[in-house]
């Protein structure tokens, strides 16, 4: 189990966050929309425990499954190297990776989608790999909590579509509790359970996604029309998707 | 005819430029120094800060007292306070030493509330030590170390400098004649007859040693019929153990600049103890006297007839003590007693050395 | 699963990296030879046979005090100044990687951050105030921690700091205690004191004994050792502060674990050797270019790296010419076109991937 209760956080006199209180139980995975500055980054690092709380509490397990955007390691170090130090805290300060946590992360990576580049070395790898194999390394440290931060933000359409059908896969395991921000409410129709949307003005929406994805509230979020589309795919269930209406009623 | 002549021609300049002065009006004195610099003086300098190590002891001297010095640098100062002049010019210990640092670089504040009208310095070696000092508008006096030409010139220079130019005749004179007497003995010795002897500058905390060139121990070591173990060096540089055995000098000098070191340095050293200078006591730190015998100085000849004597015992046999006591009556108008006399020559640690039986009080 | 990203996987496979093991291989072999070779050469003459003979006496009779002065040079001068050498190259690699993994700056090393300087300071006090042995070794420790704190706390390496940020403050802090030592030269007695301090300053292992490889041993090989055994958490402190968090990994208490093993490598060596520069910076890059950044490899690496050069810069600087050179002047000699090599040889790989 993941979340915040009625967490405050404050940056200066600027209020950020306020009476922010949700939870993502283990088997369900949520995704958290609101604009640049609404303070999705901000929740994402609270519930990490790295931004403090001013009022609240945080709920989080004692290790969390982090995916950063980008990973700070530009190093030569291979991919498997990589998802090793999602053992960390089973190996402990002098300890050093055994047979078992090799084992653990290289099914880590299997599980990422990761496992054909798993000699190759990370900083070699395109963006969307090596997100593959931070996704590895937050698997590999076996905690139920699973957290991304803007997952498929920097990726091509391709590598978005792979990422999300992994998400998607992981959702569908219902063996960890899942969170991700993301700026697309398509990202939380594909890959999420439930959505919470940081409202500019009044308290954040936090619900299933049939019951929180919808234009309305959309609009309200991001200040921009959105239409709701069904398109038919081939042999298959009606895809929804969500587009925001640039160039008004018109375009969609 | 050599050094006599040109001691003549020294002084009897000297003596021309100061009647020249006095036809002029006030005893004003001319020196060009060995920097090529003309000095004007308008009398004998009566403030006089020297900032080269020697000098200290050697305008004592030639001043017969401490009158005329008012700074000096810190380690003539630790030589005075160390050695026997300290005993012999109580007054001397009190000069300020705050005028230079030890690498001759002058502290100008200083220098000035020593209010000088006389500083002498070294030349040669670059105007970072030298313009301090003209820039505050004091006179400077350069000169120039490593020969016993050098030498020679730049004390008299001093002698007239500070109005005691009868005092620099018989110095040199004795100089000249010290000098004469020894080469004549060993001018002639093959490289065969020639011991090798290794000065070491510096040992406690890096051990050093130098070449030949411009190198004033290098000169009287030669002199007294010797060689330089450490010839193939270029200037001064730092050297190890290694090779020190490998080229197992047959004499070994300790400097007298480290107060803490003395020959058993080397007998507790298991390389060292192991030459030839070792293994036969040839280990011997130089004196230490109204000046530290090492550089040029006004006792020059006294180290001289010391490292002769010990070096070629067959060839010279100066009685070091006479010789002593009746050079500090002339320098310092000083009776040494024996006890100075063991002081100086470190008798108490080195007494059963080679060849110091000699120099042992009948 | 496009056919391009598999072609692209397959072209940044592992090319051109020879597996570790041949390393560790070539780099232990590298080592020994130098030793080897060390202990044979100087300026005193010893045939390598005889060299070698002795070497083997005094390793079978350890107890035994050598009489004859080529025993005596092989096993008391020789053979302490080569393990010094040794000991102290390896703790100060050592001490460069772990500082740039920590600093996550490849630009940082002892005496650039002026923990070098600050232990020489401590030396330099000590000597002053007429103390020696132990109670010295722990003036020359504990100011070397003071730099490293003092850096920290300048460029405040909790948060993200730039490069730029992390040399600068070193540099102040080293200028700081560089000012600080002339300053006790200057009050310094000039006949003992002061020349001790002169020579604290340039590093050499000149003055190697085997009482001084007891007394620096035990921190360089305690400090080494210790860093050894963190290689692999090496890998995670050397990650954002947020991902090494979040991997469960305590950063402020490791990383003061890494500074506090630092400063004893580095005060040990300065200890007994002076302020050592080069090292630290360049082979933990030198030993990257051949085994890339995975700490648990780099760090065995950069050991036997360290010891290998330093072993070999040392012989240089005392049996080249019958004057000892100063080991900065070979350091950069020998060392810079060396690591120049690595470097091109690097990017023309890069190049070709």
């Amino acid at each position: 189990m993941i979340g915040l209760d009625n967490a405050l956080i404050r940056f200066g006199s600027r209020t950020v966050i306020e009476e922010l209180s949700f939870s993502v139980p283990v088997g369900r995975s949520l995704a958290i929309l609101g604009p640049n500055g609404r303070g999705k980054t901000t929740a994402l690092r609270a519930m990490l425990g790295f931004q403090p709380l001013d009022g609240g509490k945080r709920i989080a397990p004692a290790v969390v499954g982090y995916v950063p955007q980008a990973g700070s390691s530009n190093q030569r170090l291979r991919a498997v190297d990589v998802a090793v130090m999602g053992c960390a805290a089973r190996i402990g300060l002098f300890g050093q990776p055994g047979p078992a946590d090799l084992e653990t992360a290289r099914s880590a990576l299997q599980r990422a989608g990761a496992a054909r580049f798993a000699e190759s070395f990370y900083d070699r790898l395109s963006g969307g790999e090596r997100q593959l194999v931070l996704l590895a390394r937050a698997l590999a440290t076996g905690s139920p909590a699973l957290v991304l931060d803007e997952p498929a933000a920097a990726l091509d359409l391709a590598n978005q579509q792979r990422l999300l059908d992994l998400l998607d896969g992981l959702r569908q395991a219902r063996d960890k509790a899942i969170v991700f921000t993301t700026h697309d409410p398509n990202h939380a129709l594909a890959a999420a359970d439930d959505a919470l949307l940081l409202m500019s003005e009044g308290p954040a929406l936090h619900g299933p996604v049939a019951e929180t994805i919808t234009p309305e509230h959309l609009e309200r979020l991001y200040g921009v029309p959105m239409r709701l589309v069904e398109l038919s795919s081939p042999g298959g269930a009606p895809h929804r998707a969500v587009l925001p209406a640039f160039a008004g009623a018109r375009a969609a | 005819m050599g050094g006599r002549g040109m001691v003549r021609r020294v002084v009897s300049g000297c003596a021309v430029a100061l009647l020249m002065a006095g036809g002029a009006g006030a005893q004003q004195i001319d020196i060009k120094d060995q920097a090529g610099r003309d000095v004007k003086l308008d009398g004998p300098a009566r403030r006089v800060v020297t900032i080269p190590m020697p000098m200290a002891s050697g305008v004592i001297a030639l001043d017969g007292g401490t009158g005329r010095l008012v700074g000096m640098n810190p380690l003539s100062l630790t030589a005075i306070r160390e050695g026997i002049l300290g005993k012999i010019f109580p007054a001397a210990a009190k000069i300020t030493d705050s005028v230079t640092g030890t690498n001759f670089m002058p502290n100008v504040e200083a220098l000035a509330a020593a209010n000088p009208d006389l500083v002498i310095q070294w030349g040669g070696r670059g105007n970072d030590i030298v313009d301090p000092i003209t820039n505050a508008g004091l006179n400077a006096l350069l000169i120039q170390y490593g020969t016993e030409e050098l030498t020679r010139q730049y004390m008299t220079m001093v002698a007239t400098a500070i109005g005691r130019p009868e005092r620099i005749g018989p110095l040199v004179e004795w100089r000249d004649r010290v000098e004469k007497e020894i080469e004549t003995k060993t001018a002639k010795l093959p490289a065969s007859d020639r011991p090798s002897v290794l000065y070491l500058g510096n040992a406690l905390s890096s051990i050093t040693a130098s070449g030949d060139k411009g190198n004033y121990n290098a000169f009287y070591i030669d002199m007294v019929g010797a060689r330089n173990a450490s010839a193939d060096l270029s200037g001064t540089v730092t050297i190890n153990k290694e090779q020190i055995a490998q080229w197992n000098p047959d004499f070994i000098l300790l400097n007298a600049f480290e107060p803490q070191l003395d020959v058993s340095w080397v007998y507790n050293d298991p390389i060292l103890s192991l030459t030839k200078a070792a293994q036969n006591h040839r280990v011997y730190k130089v004196p230490l006297g109204g000046y530290r015998w090492d550089p040029p100085n006004q006792e020059s000849p006294l180290s001289w007839m010391w490292l002769a004597d010990l070096v070629h015992p067959e060839l010279f046999d100066f009685d070091l003590r006479a010789e002593m006591k009746s050079a500090y009556e002339t320098l310092y108008n000083y009776q040494l007693s024996d006890a100075d006399i063991d002081g100086i020559l470190w008798m108490d640690k080195q007494g059963s050395a080679a060849g110091y039986d000699r120099f042992k009080a009948k | 699963m496009t056919s391009d990203s598999t072609a692209a996987a397959e072209t940044t496979t592992v090319r051109g990296l020879t597996r570790p093991v041949t390393i560790y291989g070539g780099l232990a072999a590298l080592l020994l030879v130098s030793v080897l070779v060390s202990l044979c050469a100087g300026r005193f003459s010893v045939g390598p046979e005889r060299a070698l003979a002795i070497l083997w006496q005094g390793v079978l009779h350890p107890g035994l005090v050598p009489s004859a002065i080529d025993e005596r040079v092989v096993l008391l001068v020789r053979a302490p100044r080569v393990l010094l050498a040794a000991v102290a190259g390896a703790g100060l690699a050592v001490a460069g990687t772990g500082l740039q993994g920590v600093f996550r700056n490849p630009l940082v090393s002892p005496d650039i951050l002026g923990i070098s300087q600050g232990a020489a300071f401590g030396g330099a006090l000590a000597i002053t105030l007429g103390i020696w042995g132990l109670p010295l070794i722990g003036m020359v420790f504990l100011l070397g921690l003071v730099a490293l704190v003092s850096v920290g706390f300048l460029a405040r390496i909790n948060g993200r700091t730039e490069t730029v940020t992390v040399i600068l403050a070193g540099l102040v802090v080293g200028s700081m205690f560089t000012a600080l030592v002339s300053l006790l030269q200057f009050i310094a007695d000039p006949e003992s004191s002061l020349p001790a301090i002169v020579f604290w300053l340039m590093g050499s292992f000149s003055t190697a004994t085997w009482q001084r490889v007891l007394i620096a041993a035990p921190g360089l090989l305690a400090g080494t050792a210790l860093l050894w055994a963190l290689r692999f958490r090496l890998n995670l402190l050397s990650l954002d502060e947020a991902e090494a968090r979040s991997l469960g990994v305590r950063t402020e208490r490791e990383r003061w674990l890494v500074f506090a093993v630092v400063a004893t490598i580095v005060g040990s060596q300065v200890a007994v050797s002076g302020i050592i520069s080069w090292i630290g910076i360049v082979i933990p890059h030198a030993a990257r270019l051949l085994v890339g950044h995975d700490h648990r490899v780099l760090l065995p690496s950069a050991v036997l790296l360290g010891a290998a050069f330093m072993v070999v810069i040392d012989t240089l600087a005392r049996s080249a010419s019958s004057a000892e050179i100063p080991l900065g002047v070979i350091t950069a000699l020998v060392g810079a076109p060396v690591f120049a090599l690595l470097l091109r040889r690097h990017y023309r790989e890069r190049k070709e991937q």
